[in-house]
């Protein structure tokens, strides 16, 4: 049996968390199940632990810290920054390793200076690891969404287009067919005349009318799912989509700046030579790259660690800029961290509130000190 | 040692199951009477009957309760992760001929497929204040489609045990995950099939738990000859 007794760190971390003036939240272990769902996808129902409260809710056993403290923010201090950490125990069915294990964390909540919450978050997350890990080499993987929409975006692609491609970012496979799409125009199977000559006189508003009818006819709700108005806008974008391609040399920039990995020191002249290079009008996500990179050499983090590499990214919808992970030697991702900006507003939240954070795996971070020692 | 064969305990299931059994040279007789849940074959001692709903069967056969089943094998991979590990189908059966599919509602013009689905799912929540909704009580089946085959991860799965091909013209979901074998209730509730959303082409299997005392038992290998021969 693997152990489930607070880590022999833990209250060095916590010190370490109180030091950087983060407050210490706890959060209670039975959590409502629907934000987890709604926000990281139904993928992870097969992945926590599901139960029913008497009344019917659908309850599950806190599967990591990121939603709650973001929910309890909502509730209590909307419109104040404020950085919380906790240290606890999260619940998840895994393959290999328990299925109850300790994380702990920073988020970070609400503050405008995204640079520089950057900064912190990645500083911190490295003294977390220093401190549990004296002398352990370990290495950053550094990658920024942010950057890949601005390269999509000025690659002059349509909307829908864009906002694939955005979607499926550290989703290799996806991205890689979606690619193969891009090289050529896509068939379409045409629709009744009417409709068709609608489309070309681009009579929306007409397709839309015709839908309406349908669904009344045929007893569907015309307001309780995808309205008569949406399915018309999308079938005309499906159309322009369709048309769309990519000339070979825009989609071969596209490749090379996936393939672009270079120590961290090198990104940003790295990035702005691939922008000239490929003719392409990046400045803006540049230069926040560039704030963010300056802003973590001036809190103290040694660049050498940290490699930047273009396609790091994760396939979901919240996740906005910066997303990092140290590594071991061996590979197994001790913390994972990001900024997640778009992540209360899908919770709820009334403005927008940026926020980044980092989750310390301690379970393999405790593998690791047994490896030291 | 005796080998225990789970079948469907009643309705067209059970009759073409009996059948296949009975050409296979192995008659079923009810232990007592008609309505008995055991049964036993006539001339193979070492083999007992048990009479099992469906999903009943799909449960008992993975766990390794009973040797062999006669069940669905959309049921099988519903129910059991990695269900290839646990058990052989050792015959589809030709009976029982039903596909998992994923349908919309026939309006959604612009929708055909897999990617069009995954377009709408990803700003649906933006349009909506919610997650596309998937009637169901496939939620195994339908995360592995959606999530590790098609990369699509924004969707919510509502549970439904029942006319699922009604909730979304009901309002109760937006898509469905269902069983068709003829295609006529989703016509009648105006769904389509996605050009690739058929899921699973599933049929009633004859089912066996893989277990160590299986190896060179020779009863085990007569039923599974047997059944074969007659397909």
């Amino acid at each position: 049996m693997p152990a489930t007794s607070l880590p022999t760190i833990a209250s060095d971390l916590t010190a370490l968390f109180e030091k950087a003036g983060a407050l210490r939240v706890d959060t209670p272990v039975i959590q409502p199940a629907a934000p987890f769902l709604d926000i990281t996808g139904e993928d992870l129902r097969r992945r926590i632990f599901l139960t029913e409260s008497e009344t019917g809710e659908s309850l599950c056993l806190r599967p990591e810290f990121t939603i709650p403290v973001c929910l309890r923010h909502i509730e209590t201090a909307t419109g104040t920054p404020q950085r919380y950490a906790y240290l606890g125990q999260v619940f998840r069915q895994r393959r290999e390793g328990g299925n109850e294990f300790y994380q702990a964390g920073i988020e970070d909540l609400g503050d405008k200076d995204l640079a520089s919450a950057d900064a912190r978050a990645v500083y911190d997350a490295v003294s977390c690891i220093k401190l549990a890990l004296p002398g352990a080499p370990f290495t950053v993987m550094l990658g920024d969404q942010a950057v890949f929409e601005a390269v999509v975006k000025a690659l002059g692609l349509p909307d829908g287009w864009q906002k694939r491609l955005v979607q499926a970012f550290g989703n290799t496979a996806k991205l890689k067919r979606l690619l193969e799409e891009l090289a050529a125009p896509r068939h379409v199977s045409p629709l009744s005349s009417e409709i068709e000559a609608m489309l070309a006189e681009g009579d929306l508003d007409g397709i839309a009318a015709q839908i309406a009818e349908t669904m009344e006819a045929t007893g569907y709700l015309t307001n309780a799912s995808r309205t008569p108005k949406e399915i018309a806008a999308r079938l005309a974008e499906k159309r322009r989509l369709a048309n769309a391609t990519l000339d070979p040399k825009a989609l071969a920039a596209l490749e090379e700046f996936l393939a672009l990995e270079v120590p961290f020191a090198e990104a940003p002249a790295a990035l702005s030579g691939f922008a000239d290079a490929a003719g392409l009008k990046l400045e803006k996500a540049i230069s926040r790259f560039d704030a963010r990179a300056a802003a973590i050499a001036n809190a103290g983090v040694s660049l050498e660690r940290i490699t930047y590499r273009a396609a790091f990214g994760r396939p979901l919808d919240y996740y906005t800029g910066l997303v990092f992970e140290l590594i071991s030697p061996s590979g197994a991702v001790l913390v994972g961290g990001g900024r997640y900006d778009r992540m209360l507003t899908l919770l709820g939240a009334k403005d927008h509130i940026p926020a980044v954070g980092f989750s310390l795996w301690l379970d393999r971070i405790e593998a690791q000190q047994g490896a030291v020692l | 040692m005796t080998i225990t064969i789970a079948l469907p305990s009643k309705g067209r299931m059970k009759d073409d199951a009996s059948a296949i059994f009975e050409r296979a040279g192995m008659k079923i007789e009810s232990v007592g009477n008609d309505r008995s849940y055991r049964g036993r074959v006539d001339g193979w001692d070492d083999v007992e009957i048990a009479f099992l709903s469906a999903s009943e069967i799909s449960r008992e056969v993975g766990s390794g309760l009973v040797d062999f089943g006669v069940t669905g094998e959309d049921l099988m991979r519903e129910e059991w992760a990695e269900v290839d590990s646990r058990v052989a189908f050792e015959a589809r059966l030709g009976f029982g001929r039903a596909d998992v599919i994923v349908a919309v509602p026939e309006i959604w013009m612009d929708v055909d497929t897999m990617a069009d689905l995954g377009d709408v799912a990803a700003d649906f929540r933006a349009q909506h204040g919610r997650r596309l909704e998937i009637a169901t009580k496939y939620w195994r089946l339908t995360q592995q489609h959606f999530s590790s085959l098609h990369g699509i991860q924004l969707y919510r799965i509502v549970e439904s045990l029942g006319a699922t091909e009604g909730a979304p013209a009901a309002g109760q979901a937006d898509i469905i995950v269902d069983i068709t074998s003829t295609g006529s209730t989703l016509r009648a509730n105006h769904l389509k099939v996605l050009d690739d959303g058929v899921i699973l082409k599933s049929e009633a299997c004859l089912v066996r738990a893989r277990k160590p005392e299986h190896e060179g038992n020779a009863t085990v290998q007569k039923i599974i000859e047997a059944v074969r021969r007659v397909l």
